[in-house]
């Protein structure tokens, strides 16, 4: 697949609703159906204000991420507390040792879009 | 070892559990570079909570409760050698393998866990125990539809095995002396909600010492009788038994190194040995005013002490932690206790419910002072990590909002 055909695909932001619909210290969840990737995401509204997304299930066992302990800007699994880094998905301690997927977020014209399978890295590193 | 080099170049961890597996994650994180091996005789180094859980009913295999996948490994230059140390050898600098080979080291940490401690009973011996795969592979073969499987110790492996054996379809009988198995750790309240919830689910629950297991008779077509003390006995295909560990200290022991009932250590690991280190369920925490404190036996604990550890072995401060976390699973759900929620250790101190339709879903230990001590909790993940976090800052939480369960755990520590 080249490039071009996959940002083509995977560029297609969703809109998962206006910033105050998911109130700061929490998350909401964006199914499959909804998403068209293949894993449910997580999108939170950091106590920063500022929005991100994970793959919702925790990279240890069965946990929906969105359910964990939001604050600053990481969440702690609800199952087993490891945490993860909100911004880079890096694990940042135990039981998990595998860093979490990100995808791209952005606040345009009063919506939360959602960028699924767009890392948020890449996002950045694209400079966008 | 006996003159230790500073600092260190060479460190060998024994024993490849959670708490060597954190030392060693802890050590490179905190930048060490030097020489790193860990030995683990059962292999890539794998995770226990799984073992009466997931692994147990099949819904995981041993790839998923692997630590790591080999690659972490050589990522952080690290060796793990499927051998097992049968001594140290402080004057040769290093530590003899089985087989005689010798391996040098400047630091060594003891990270070798512990055995399941037998029923010491007649016929005690005939008692399968849970703590390695290879055990939870030899359980899963008796625990088949139909077996009558009898367990005994009703605390955090013996509860959970009951509960893995009846979805498996087995018999089963629970046998403990102890009326509320787990008060101390998880309060009265949620103690007596989780005990309740073996006989909703088909275990027997049995309130007794057992005294002897004697050769089953043909009639019952069964292996095992389990005598009590109170008269009654349990006919059973299977006993397993789950009342704790016994310390792993032989290698300790035999170099000359402190032990009672556990490896003793001081906060950053360190034991009577200046290059000898422990952690985990081998050692034993001996705190600055000289008082030894109880094992815990528990997964964060194991944890923590590998992290303090591998600070020790580098020669840097322990890092401070907060409120001690447990969790288990059983019978579908998910407790978890935070904190103490024993009152004998707290006078003066009471007890706060916070109940849906009078039955309990979280209890909190509160201070004389009102400060938070500790929280138990069934299925409720966000009040625990907001208690948490009320212990660790010494809050005082309003005791009416605790028991409110219209109170959003995430206001309470904001
Ligand atoms: C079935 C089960 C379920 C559990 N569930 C929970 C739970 O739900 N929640 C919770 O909080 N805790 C739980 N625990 C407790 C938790 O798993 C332990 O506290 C933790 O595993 C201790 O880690 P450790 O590294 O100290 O010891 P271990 O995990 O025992 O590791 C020690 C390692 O050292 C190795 N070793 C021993 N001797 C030598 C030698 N001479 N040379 C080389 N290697 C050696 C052993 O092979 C072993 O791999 C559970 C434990 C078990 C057994
Ligand atoms: S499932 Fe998230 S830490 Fe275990």
């Amino acid at each position: 697949m080249s490039l071009a055909t996959r940002v083509d695909i995977m560029s297609e932001a969703i809109d998962v609703g206006s910033p105050d619909e998911i109130e700061e210290g929490t998350a909401r969840v964006v199914e499959p159906e909804e998403s068209g990737f293949d894993e449910p995401i997580a999108v939170f509204h950091a106590e920063s204000g500022c929005f991100y997304a994970l793959d919702d299930t925790c990279t240890h066992e069965e946990a929906s991420l969105a359910e964990g302990w939001i604050e600053g800007e990481t969440v702690e699994c609800p199952l087993h507390s490891s945490s993860f880094s909100l911004r880079s998905g890096k694990v940042l301690c135990l039981p998990a040792t595998q860093d979490a997927r990100t995808h791209k977020v952005e606040v345009a014209g009063g919506r939360v879009m959602l960028y699924p399978g767009v890392d948020a890295d890449e996002a950045v590193r694209a400079g966008e | 070892m006996n003159s230790v080099p500073e600092p260190p170049r060479r460190i060998l961890v024994v024993g490849g559990g959670v708490a060597g597996f954190s030392a060693v994650n802890e050590l490179r994180a905190r930048g060490y570079e030097g020489a790193l091996t860990v030995l683990s005789p059962e292999g890539l180094p794998y995770d226990r909570p799984p073992l009466s859980k997931g692994y147990l009913l099949g819904t995981e295999d041993a790839d998923k409760i692997r630590l790591a996948p080999e690659a972490w490994y050589a990522e952080r230059g690290v060796e793990v050698l499927p051998e097992r140390a049968v001594a140290l050898r402080p004057a040769e600098g290093g530590v003899e393998l089985d087989g005689g080979r010798l391996l040098a080291a400047d630091r060594v940490l003891l990270a070798v866990g512990g055995a399941p401690r037998s029923l010491r009973i007649p016929g005690g011996e005939a008692a399968l125990t849970l703590r390695s795969r290879a055990d939870s592979d030899a359980l899963r073969q008796v625990l088949v539809p139909g077996a009558r499987v009898a367990i005994v110790g009703a605390g955090l492996i013996g509860a959970e095995v009951a509960s893995a054996a009846v979805g498996l379809g087995a018999e089963v009988t629970l046998i403990d002396p102890v009326e509320l198995p787990l008060a101390p750790a998880v309060g009265e309240a949620i103690a007596r909600r989780l005990h309740a919830m073996h006989g909703e689910r088909g275990v027997r629950a049995v309130v007794s010492l057992p005294v002897e297991i004697a050769a089953g008779n043909a009639n019952d077509g069964a292996a095992h009788l389990v005598r009590l003390a109170d008269g009654s006995s349990v006919v059973a295909d299977s006993v397993v038994a789950g009342i704790g560990i016994v310390p792993e200290t032989g290698l300790a022991a035999a170099a000359g190194i402190a032990v009672d009932d556990g490896v003793i250590v001081d906060p950053s690991g360190a034991t009577s040995n200046p290059a000898v280190f422990a952690a985990g369920d081998a050692s034993r925490l001996r705190v600055a005013d000289g008082t030894l404190l109880r094992r815990a036996e528990h997964w964060e604990a194991a944890v923590r002490s590998g992290q303090a550890a591998a600070a020790g072995l580098l020669g840097e401060p322990a890092p401070a932690f907060g409120a001690p976390w447990l969790w288990s699973d059983r019978h579908g759900v998910h407790v978890e206790a935070v904190g103490t929620l024993d009152p004998r250790q707290a006078p003066g101190s009471r007890t706060v419910l916070r109940a849906v339709g009078g039955v309990p879903q979280a209890a909190f230990l509160l201070a004389a002072d009102g400060h938070l001590l500790g929280c138990a909790a069934v299925d409720l993940p966000l009040m625990v990590r907001a208690a948490r976090r009320m212990i660790d800052r010494g809050l005082t939480p309003d005791p009416d909002a605790l028991a409110d369960p219209a109170v959003d755990p995430r206001k309470l520590a904001r």
